[in-house]
C-alpha cells in the first residue's frame, strides 16, 4: 500500500490491495507501522548514544537531540520559512509545468503511431540518462537563476510523467475504443472520455514518480547553483559546520518528500478506485 | 413479415480483412444475399469462426464492405452512424463510469444528452431491471448485470437497428436463460409497436430460435448463406416455449444444418466448439 516504485504494475497492485481491505491486512499495516517506528528509534537511539558518549563528534555528525532542538529553533525564529517556501514553490511550479505539458503530449504521442515512433527513442534516452549529468550544460545555457532551477525541476519531472502517460495511452483497451467508434464519438470525446480516464491510473503513477524526482531536482539545483531554498540552506550550514541546522533542514526535506508522495498516493486511491479488479 | 419494404438489404456482399503480412485478403463473408424487414428480429448462427461477427461489425460500420450492397433504409452503410447500436460480446463497459453514466455514453457522444435523453436513460434503467443500481461501478456488477447495462447503453440512442454480438455467451447457463427472456421482454416493450429491427449473432441454436423471427444459417468460413429458417412460434415467448415440440423441431433442423457445415474438412481440435453448438 505504501509502494514507492512506480511501474504500471504497482498501480494495479495498489488498486487490488485497496479493493480488499481485510482485517488481516489492516493488522499487518499496524504491525508494520510499529516495526518501522522501532527500527527508526533504534537507529536514532544508537546515534544519540554515540554522540553523547563521544564515540563520534557531534560537531561533525550532529545528533538527534541537537537536530531536533535546531529544528524547533528554526521554526521558532522563522529562519526556515523562506528556504522552505522557495523549495516548495519551485517544486510546485515545476510540477505544474510538467503536468500541463506532459499529459496532453503524452496522450498525443501514445495515440499517434508516427509521433510515438519519432519520439520514443529520444524520450527513453532522456528518461534513462541521469539528468544530473546535464546540470553543467544547463547552467551554461540558463545561468544559475531561479529560471535555470525551474528548468532542472521540469527536466527531471517531465520524463517519468511522459513515459507513464504514453504507456497508459498505448495500453488502451481496444474494446473501449470500438465502443467509442460504434457510438460515433468524436475524436475529442474519445480522447477526453475514454483515453483520458483509462490513462488516469498511469498519469497518477507518473505524477507520483515525477514529484519525487522534481524534489530531487530542486534540491540538487539549489545545492549547486542556489542562493536560496532548502538545498542551499543545507549547503550553507554544512560549510559553516552548523551540522544541527543542516540535519534539521534535511528532516524538513524528508517531511516534504513524504507528504508529496503520500498526497499523490491518496489522490490515486480517490480517483482510480474503479480500477480495482478486471 | 412485411417484406415489401425491406429495412436492411444485403446483396452479393463480400467482407474480409487485409492481412498485415503478405498483404493478402482473407475472405470472411462471400456472396451473402438476404433482406431483413422492419421490426424483425434476425438471429445468425454458424460454426465458430465463420465470419458472423465480421458481418455484424460490417453492419455496425466498423468493418468496411469489400463489395456488394449493404443498405439500411436504402442507404449503403459506410461507417458507424447513430441509427445503429452494438451490444458487445465482452465486458466493454467503461470501468470509470457508473451504470447510469455508461448507459448515457452513446447519447453523450451524439450530443443528445438533454432532458429527453436523461428521461430515456431513466426509463431504460428500470426497463432492463437496474433500478437502484445506477450508482454502481462495473467492477461491482455480475456478468448478467453488466450485459443489462450493455443492452441499455445500446438502446439508449434509440437506434433503428440493434446489433447484438453473442451478448450472453460469457454468462452461466441460468443467467443466460434469464437474459434471453429479459431481452425478448425488453425488445417487445421498448419503443413503439413490436420492437426494433434486431440482428443477433450467436452460436447457441436454441437461443437463436427462442429469440428470432427468422434464423439465418451461415456456412463455415468464408460465410455463405446456407438457409433462412422461419421461426413460426407465437410471441410473447416464455421459457416454457423451449419445451414445446415445434421449438425442438426447428432447433433440431437448424442444428443439423450447422453441424453439416462443421463436418467437412474440419480438424479435430475444432470439436470443442461444435460441442457448444450442440448443447
Amino acid at each position: 500500500m505504501t509502494t514507492t516504485q512506480l511501474s504500471a504494475s504497482s498501480v494495479r497492485a495498489a488498486g487490488r490491495a485497496q479493493g480488499t481491505p481485510g482485517r488481516r491486512s489492516r493488522l499487518g499495516r499496524h504491525a508494520n507501522l510499529i516495526l518501522g517506528a522501532i527500527g527508526l528509534a533504534a537507529v536514532l537511539g544508537a546515534w544519540q548514544i554515540c554522540a553523547a558518549t563521544g564515540i563520534v563528534d557531534p560537531g561533525f555528525s550532529s545528533s538527534p537531540s541537537g537536530a531536533f532542538s535546531s529544528l524547533v529553533q528554526l521554526f521558532r525564529t522563522g529562519q526556515i520559512w523562506s528556504p522552505l517556501g522557495q523549495t516548495l514553490s519551485i517544486v510546485l511550479w515545476g510540477m505544474l509545468i510538467s503536468i500541463v505539458a506532459g499529459i496532453p503530449f503524452g496522450l498525443l504521442i501514445g495515440r499517434n503511431k508516427v509521433l510515438y515512433g519519432l519520439t520514443d527513442p529520444l524520450i527513453s534516452i532522456m528518461y534513462s540518462v541521469p539528468y544530473v549529468v546535464f546540470l553543467p550544460m544547463l547552467i551554461f545555457w540558463f545561468g544559475i537563476g531561479a529560471n535555470a532551477r525551474l528548468v532542472i525541476v521540469v527536466w527531471s519531472a517531465l520524463f517519468p510523467l511522459l513515459i507513464n502517460v504514453i504507456a497508459g495511452a498505448r495500453n488502451l483497451d481496444a474494446n473501449h475504443l470500438q465502443v467509442s467508434r460504434a457510438f460515433c464519438a468524436s475524436r475529442w470525446m474519445t480522447l477526453r472520455s475514454v483515453a483520458f480516464p483509462a490513462t488516469l491510473p498511469y498519469i497518477l503513477a507518473g505524477i507520483r514518480q515525477a514529484v519525487g524526482r522534481a524534489l530531487i531536482g530542486a534540491i540538487v539545483a539549489e545545492l549547486f547553483m542556489g542562493s536560496s531554498g532548502l538545498g542551499y540552506f543545507v549547503q550553507l550550514k554544512t560549510s559553516n559546520f552548523d551540522m544541527d541546522d543542516a540535519m534539521a533542514a534535511i528532516v524538513v526535506i524528508a517531511a516534504i518528500a513524504i507528504v508529496l508522495t503520500r498526497g499523490v498516493a491518496y489522490l490515486e486511491r480517490r480517483l482510480t478506485f474503479w480500477s480495482g479488479s478486471d | 413479415m412485411n417484406l415489401a419494404r425491406p429495412k436492411l438489404v444485403i446483396e452479393d456482399l463480400r467482407l474480409g480483412h487485409w492481412s498485415r503480412r503478405g498483404g493478402s485478403f482473407a475472405l470472411a463473408c462471400d456472396g451473402l444475399s438476404f433482406e431483413v424487414a422492419e421490426n424483425e428480429f434476425i438471429a445468425i448462427v454458424g460454426p465458430s469462426g465463420c465470419g458472423k461477427t465480421t458481418f455484424l461489425t460490417a453492419l455496425a460500420g466498423l468493418t468496411p464492405v469489400a463489395s456488394g450492397r449493404l443498405e439500411l433504409n436504402d442507404a449503403q452503410i459506410a461507417g458507424p452512424a447513430p441509427d445503429r447500436s452494438l451490444v458487445f460480446q465482452q465486458a466493454s463497459l467503461f470501468p470509470w463510469r457508473d451504470v447510469k453514466a455508461n448507459i448515457e455514453f452513446g447519447l453523450k457522444a451524439q450530443g443528445r444528452l438533454d432532458g429527453k435523453g436523461r428521461e430515456r436513460v431513466a426509463e431504460l434503467v428500470s426497463l432492463v431491471g437496474l433500478a437502484g443500481k445506477e450508482g454502481k461501478y462495473p467492477r461491482e456488477l455480475s456478468g448478467g448485470m453488466s450485459q443489462r447495462v450493455n443492452l441499455a447503453r445500446a438502446l439508449a440512442t434509440d437506434p433503428d437497428l440493434l446489433l447484438l454480438d453473442e451478448p450472453f455467451s460469457a454468462l452461466d447457463a441460468q443467467t443466460r436463460e434469464l437474459m434471453q427472456e429479459e431481452l425478448t421482454r425488453v425488445w417487445q416493450a421498448d419503443g413503439a409497436g413490436s420492437g426494433k429491427t434486431a440482428v443477433f449473432v450467436t452460436h447457441d441454436v436454441p437461443e437463436a430460435v427462442f429469440l428470432a423471427d427468422r434464423v439465418v444459417v451461415f456456412s463455415s468460413g468464408p460465410a455463405r448463406l446456407v438457409e433462412i429458417v422461419e421461426v413460426d412460434l407465437p410471441r410473447p415467448r416464455t421459457a416454457e416455449l423451449k419445451r414445446s415440440a415445434r421449438f425442438q423441431q426447428i432447433s433440431d433442423h437448424i442444428l443439423s444444418l450447422v453441424m453439416s457445415q462443421s463436418q467437412p474438412g474440419r480438424r479435430p481440435e475444432y470439436d470443442d466448439d461444435d460441442a457448444v453448438v450442440g448443447q
